[in-house]
């Protein structure tokens, strides 16, 4: 079943430019999806577009066969949760508990109910520990798995990161990729994450490339990521496995296109057995 | 002359029951003419350290020698005017101090605060956009309708236009593309290079140190945990590891061509060497 | 920012820490008003020893006290020289040249310090002994009777609360500024009129630029997560008044009708 459809969205902020120019796509339910591009090439305008943040222009979305207008915002928002991108700008309780409990007070959820959701919910974090600790008390990490826990609480079907790692240290960056797997492995959640990072991309089921508003690549990471000549024009980074895979191709050894280091050098073992 | 941190001591709100500790008796020197990387994990005291250098942050304990001039603890620095023009600080996401009505006076304000008259603080400030590559044409616009890496460039410009000897950046690349941040990155090699400026910049990111640093000083718990070359701390995973910091992927590469019983020699140090080395080795077995 | 007591939550685990919010609230408003009544010395005296009572039950000590006291002496001190200009009766107390200290101008002074102090004890207990959290909740709860006649009290306390939550936040963004300004040559200490002014915008248009982001990214954060002003929401802390919290209202509550009496004597 397709979870998320969009067809010919256009938006604009203002009537110069338009940030996302007639795009398409759909993705499946359970998947994992990353959307990527360089800054300014409309991602993050995609996922607030989706979240309902912003208002399209024209086009439709649909995300679990609802399409998503005004009056049914509501129901859409209680199938859609979002990470941002600063960990300091949506930590809104005052203690880690409060701030999970906030969600859940919007969606009227009975007072007696909340303490079990929000033990639930910070341990599939791994926050347990730190539930009366204030933000200031926490890292940057710490404080974007709570704002994963918050958005978990409300049981949504769709889970958006927008650009979730790009504010944190490695540490950070390597508690929320591990989070974003485990939920995808164990959960049938469909994850739609917008990121720079390689490492996640390849992590994940499909790519969406997106280049001045419009999608310029799509498919599994390793159609995307080895399609050297559109990650330039695109101005996308080539992944490591692919620099040296062409470096070992002018010196004589032709392999497949890999866009992970294991899998490279998994082939160079194979073919050194096998020769 | 090097920089040359003497036994500095830091101490935050010291006497309070929130007092906490940020370095405790660094001792490091820096050579002049060279990038530095300082690297450590967030709350090591990198930021703090840097922050002694144009005496934002004065030593509790101790004495810091930079450019002829002498912070001692305990004492009020002399001149602070003309080191904050000789040592130029970008803070963490610098595009957050932009506050006059247009770029071109934006970058020119510093400049004018060290005494330097308007119309060749303008001129300073013209090279410096050049510099950090902003067109023109937005020269004159309001810096806040600029986008993020824009309004990035326009910050780290308003320092260069002051001219310093020594430039010190705080993450200066996060939240930039790969493409920022590689502009970003080569637009420091190049001032290191053609204007033999030091430079210091903290960061995370081992790829930016493996590619365009020269020295590495990695600090923890407020102490000085190691000071070598970045072909030497590089050589091998071995310190990475020991320091839980994921290693350039050459590096990585290398470790894992290791692994799959490819001999791969401590001292290469680029891409093609490697691939070099391993078509030979594929090619003997074959 | 370390040394401002006025207003801090001091967490300690005493009596007064564990009341109801609304108890202390009410309290400290009934005690506030018994301030009011010119009760005369011996009303005062009461009045001192009822509030250094619950410093002493909340386990706070005089000098932290006495610090949230302490930025009040410079208003002291300026009342108690445009009393002694101004303030012509009571006793000539002595006369330098042709000036006269008369002695009203002490005791209407010193009859002002003892009612501010009084107040600075009551509302520094409150707020050292009731976290900020709970405090909302307080006001939101003791408001909501007013929501009747279009009080907006559940709007009013998510904006406290999320200025308390912020309010850390924008002391490090401040201190952040400054020092980044300073690296540019910024002198905020010394320097010409129209270079302080450039030095204060350096400070305070960055300051409302990041302030107005942190703004939309906070709305966008609460409006996805299913806030809507004005819709109906459920609440997670549950505010319990007990027996001690009663009491505490029956003492204010009689601390005032004393007070009220003692002036209609006099």
């Amino acid at each position: 079943m397709k979870m998320i459809e969009v067809k010919n969205l256009t938006f604009s902020y203002d009537d110069t430019k338009t940030t996302i120019d007639d795009i398409s796509f759909s993705v499946e339910e359970g998947s994992y999806t990353t959307i990527v591009g360089h800054n300014g090439s409309g991602k993050s305008t995609v996922a607030k577009l989706l979240a309902g943040l912003l208002e399209k222009k024209s086009g439709e979305i649909y995300l679990g066969g609802l399409e998503l207008t005004a009056a049914n915002l509501t129901k859409i928002r209680s199938l859609i949760g979002i990470v941002f991108q600063n960990p300091d700008n949506q930590f809104i309780g005052s203690t880690v508990r409060d701030d999970i409990a906030f969600g859940l007070e919007n969606h009227c959820v009975p007072q007696p109910e909340m303490d079990e959701i929000i033990n639930t919910n910070a341990a599939r974090v791994k926050m347990t520990k730190y539930l009366d600790h204030e933000p200031t008390r926490l890292s940057g990490g710490q404080k974007q798995r709570v704002a994963i826990a918050g958005v978990l609480a409300m049981k949504p079907k769709i889970l958006i990161f927008d650009e979730a790692t790009s504010m944190l240290d490695p540490q950070g960056k390597d508690e929320i990729k591990k989070v974003i797997r485990k939920l995808h492995e164990e959960s049938s959640l469909t994850i739609l994450s917008i990121t720079h990072d390689i490492d996640e991309v390849a992590q994940s089921d499909h790519v969406i490339a997106l280049n001045k508003g419009k999608i310029a690549m799509s498919g599994t990471p390793h159609e995307v990521f080895t399609n050297e000549k559109r990650l330039k024009e695109i101005q996308l980074d080539i992944p490591f496995a692919l620099k040296f895979r062409n470096a070992l191709a002018r010196k004589g050894v032709k392999t497949d296109a890999h866009i992970t280091m294991e899998g490279l050098v998994k082939e160079l073992c194979r073919s050194d057995s096998n020769m | 002359m090097p920089i040359r941190f003497e036994h500095v001591s830091h101490t935050y709100s010291a006497g309070t029951p929130y007092e906490y500790k940020a370095l405790k008796d660094v001792n490091l020197e820096i050579e002049e003419g060279k990038i530095t990387a300082v690297i450590g994990m967030t709350g090591s005291g990198k930021s703090t350290l840097v922050q002694h250098l144009n005496a934002l942050l004065l030593p509790e304990e101790g004495k810091i020698e930079i450019l002829d001039r002498t912070i001692t603890a305990g004492e009020k620095p002399k001149n602070l005017k003309s080191l904050r023009g000789d040592v130029g600080l970008v803070f963490q996401f610098p595009e957050y101090q932009l506050f006059e009505e247009t770029v071109i006076k934006d970058v020119a304000f510093g400049p004018k605060n060290f005494g330097v008259p308007e119309s060749e603080a303008v001129e300073r400030a013209k090279k410096a956009l050049a510099m950090v590559g902003l067109e023109p044409d937005k020269f004159e616009r309001s810096p806040l309708e600029l986008s993020g890496g824009q309004k990035r460039r326009v910050a780290i410009a308003g320092i260069l236009a002051m001219d310093p000897k020594v430039l010190v950046l705080d993450e200066p690349t996060a939240g930039l593309d790969p493409l920022g941040t590689v502009s970003m990155m080569s637009l420091f090699s190049k001032l290191n290079r053609e204007m033999h400026k030091t430079i210091l910049i903290v960061t995370h990111d081992m790829e930016q140190v493996f590619k365009y640093c020269d020295r590495v000083v990695v600090v923890e718990n407020g102490s000085i945990r190691a000071h070598m070359s970045v072909a030497h701390f590089f050589s091998d995973s071995s310190f990475c590891k020991e320091m839980n910091i994921l290693p350039p992927s050459l590096i990585r590469m290398k470790d894992l061509l290791r692994e799959a019983g490819f001999e791969i020699d401590d001292r290469i140090h680029d891409i093609d060497g490697l691939a070099s080395s391993v078509a030979r080795q594929v090619k003997q077995h074959g | 920012m370390g040394n401002i007591t006025l207003g801090r939550y001091i967490p300690l685990d005493s009596p007064i820490h564990k009341m109801d919010p609304r108890a202390k609230i009410m309290g400290m408003l009934l005690m506030l008003v018994a301030i009011f009544f010119p009760a005369g010395w011996i009303g005062y005296a009461i009045l001192f020893a009822a509030a250094a009572c619950a410093i002493i039950l909340a386990k706070l000590s005089p000098t932290f006290i006495w610090k949230a006291m302490k930025p009040m002496l410079y208003m002291l001190v300026f009342l108690l020289v445009i009393n002694t200009f101004f303030l012509k009766t009571g006793t000539p107390l002595f006369t330098i040249g042709s000036f006269t200290m008369y002695s009203d101008a002490i005791f209407q002074t010193l009859y002002i310090a003892v009612r501010l102090l009084l107040m600075v004890m009551i509302t520094t207990t409150l707020t050292a002994t009731t976290k900020p959290l709970d405090m909302t909740l307080g006001i939101e709860d003791l408001l909501k009777p007013f929501g009747k006649i279009g009080v907006p009290y559940h709007e009013i306390a998510m904006l406290i609360s999320i200025a308390l939550r912020f309010i850390p936040d924008l002391i490090d963004e401040t201190q952040r500024i400054i020092k980044a300004q300073e690296s540019r040559g910024v002198d905020l200490k010394e320097g010409k009129f129209t270079e302080r002014v450039m030095a204060i915008l350096s400070l305070i248009v960055p300051l409302f630029v990041s302030a107005f982001q942190r703004a939309e990214d906070l709305a966008n954060a609460m409006e996805a997560r299913g806030y809507a002003p004005g819709e109906e929401r459920t609440r997670y802390k549950v505010l319990k008044m007990e027996g001690r919290d009663y009491i505490l209202l029956i003492v204010c509550a009689a601390l005032l009708a004393g007070m009220i009496w003692l002036s209609m004597r006099s």
